[in-house]
């Protein structure tokens, strides 16, 4: 996120969304899931493009696909 | 107009939902283009070019459509068309084009590429959905503002439409203060094949261009400020933007009039204000006569952008439009349009919401020329068949 959003990993927190993130604006969030499909073969449609929209909500969906 | 035509193989192939979008930025691969029509299935398309290609012409034409295609159409997401409202199936007693009468008949002149002069019957039509459209702002008590036609580069610059738009900007220049300069142009300009002719040196810097949307206006001047409560405000403006070889009759010119009311606030005070925008615009539909569609949309990104914020705005349902019924084409045109920018204007105008938060903001918005177009396309001429209100509305014209 850190590489994406061009800031220190440590303005990163947990509760980090889009919307209340100054660098988290639409453009860097579909950079954010398009990184995620290319290194995590996260799939991106319409729902994991409105869905994903806090790091949790993320992190929830990367666990659930490392189960399947 | 040339006949010379290049056909290619499309590589990749172009999906259904993209095809318009596709074809429709065809026109800015080169000036050798005329036109540009995608075959049904998306895997081939045929060029009209004003002059033949000689093959490294040729070449470099395929090197920018491959570079086009992969932009636009590798791993593009299918939009999520959403159909809020569809009364598409509303008999109509016309099918023709209008723009054949209007031109045969005086009731419009062409100008120029894009531009019109509208005759009394189209003025009169603009001018009815222009009232009808202060009606619904009044129903909101928004409040009125003017805008310039003008607008400041760093405005755009600020809301990143240098970027999203760039193949529909309008630059305004003026002499240089400096009477040799002047007086050079006096002597030198002239026109040749419908453009000017002037050493370039006599002419200014860009600072000003023409103005690509209304609601720009408001956000910069509410930039800086934190509001106290949510702004309802209303305006009509020119809007140009440069379609090229797309400006083809009313349906799409360089300079139309876009009427607005626009919501800047806290995320609910946007999203339930445009959504009543959208209810209440119905009752005028139904006065019109209007047979339309209410569909989710993206706007027209170019090609670099194309693809992730046409997904964005999809998935998230920022903007539907308005799309009414052209016969004469078996077709639709948008004549309207719902927006919703999330806090985008908010951010980047530095606009505060009584929430603290950066303000949301949306619009509903109305292109009258394409409505008045769209209507008489409808309903053709005879008024007898015209919808009530509009006969009368526009009783002695």
């Amino acid at each position: 996120m850190a590489e994406v959003f061009n800031c220190p990993s440590s303005e990163i927190s947990d509760t980090i969304s889009f919307g209340d993130f100054q660098a988290w604006d639409s453009l860097s969030h579909m950079d954010l899931l398009m990184t995620l499909e290319d290194r995590c073969g996260l799939e991106l449609d319409a729902d994991t493009i409105s869905e994903l929209t806090s790091l949790d909500a993320i992190l929830k969906t990367l666990q659930e696909m490392n189960h399947e | 107009m040339s006949n010379q035509t290049l056909s290619l193989t499309l590589d990749p192939v172009v999906p259904d939902f993209l095809i318009d979008q596709v074809q429709s930025k065809m026109a800015y691969l080169d000036e050798s283009v005329q036109r540009a029509v995608v075959c049904p299935d998306g895997s081939c398309m045929t060029l009209y070019l004003v002059q033949e290609l000689d093959l490294a012409a040729q070449k470099t034409l395929e090197e920018k459509i491959h570079r086009v295609l992969t932009a636009m159409v590798s791993g593009a997401l299918k939009p999520r068309i959403k159909i809020l409202e569809d009364k598409l199936d509303r008999k109509l007693p016309f099918n023709k084009d209008p723009m054949d009468t209007l031109l045969e008949t005086g009731g419009v002149y062409k100008e120029g590429k894009g531009m019109y002069v509208l005759g009394p019957l189209v003025a009169s039509l603009v001018e009815y959905f222009n009232r009808e459209c202060v009606d619904l702002a009044g129903s909101f008590e928004a409040r009125p503002y003017r805008f310039p036609v003008l607008i400041s580069p760093e405005l755009l610059e600020r809301v990143d439409y240098f970027r999203s738009f760039p193949h529909s900007l309008n630059f305004v220049r003026h002499l240089r203060e400096d009477l040799d300069k002047i007086e050079t142009f006096a002597e030198h300009a002239h026109c040749e094949n419908g453009c000017l002719v002037a050493p370039e040196e006599t002419q200014s810097d860009i600072e000003a261009m023409l103005s690509p949307a209304v609601c720009f206006h408001l956000y910069q001047a509410l930039s800086g400020t934190t509001l106290d409560e949510g702004v309802k405000a209303t305006a009509v403006g020119h809007c140009f933007r440069y379609e090229s070889s797309n400006l083809t009759s009313l349906t799409r010119l360089w300079d139309f009039t876009m009427y607005e009311v626009i919501f800047v606030g806290e995320k609910d005070f946007v999203l339930d204000n445009r959504e009543e925008g959208r209810k209440r615009a119905q009752k005028m539909y139904e006065r019109w006569g209007l047979a339309y569609r209410v569909e989710s949309a993206n706007d027209p990104f170019f090609v670099g952008e194309f693809k992730k914020q046409a997904a964005f705005q999809s998935a998230f349902q920022l903007k539907y439009e308005v799309r009414a019924a052209l016969p004469f084409l078996n077709d639709t045109l948008a004549v309207a349009s719902y927006n919703y920018h999330q806090d985008f204007f908010g951010r980047k105008m530095e606009i505060t919401a009584p929430d603290g938060k950066p303000a949301h903001t949306g619009c509903v918005a109305f292109g009258l020329e394409r409505l008045a177009f769209a209507f008489l396309a409808q309903y053709g001429f005879e008024r007898k068949t015209w919808p009530a209100d509009v006969r009368r509305a526009l009783k002695g014209i």
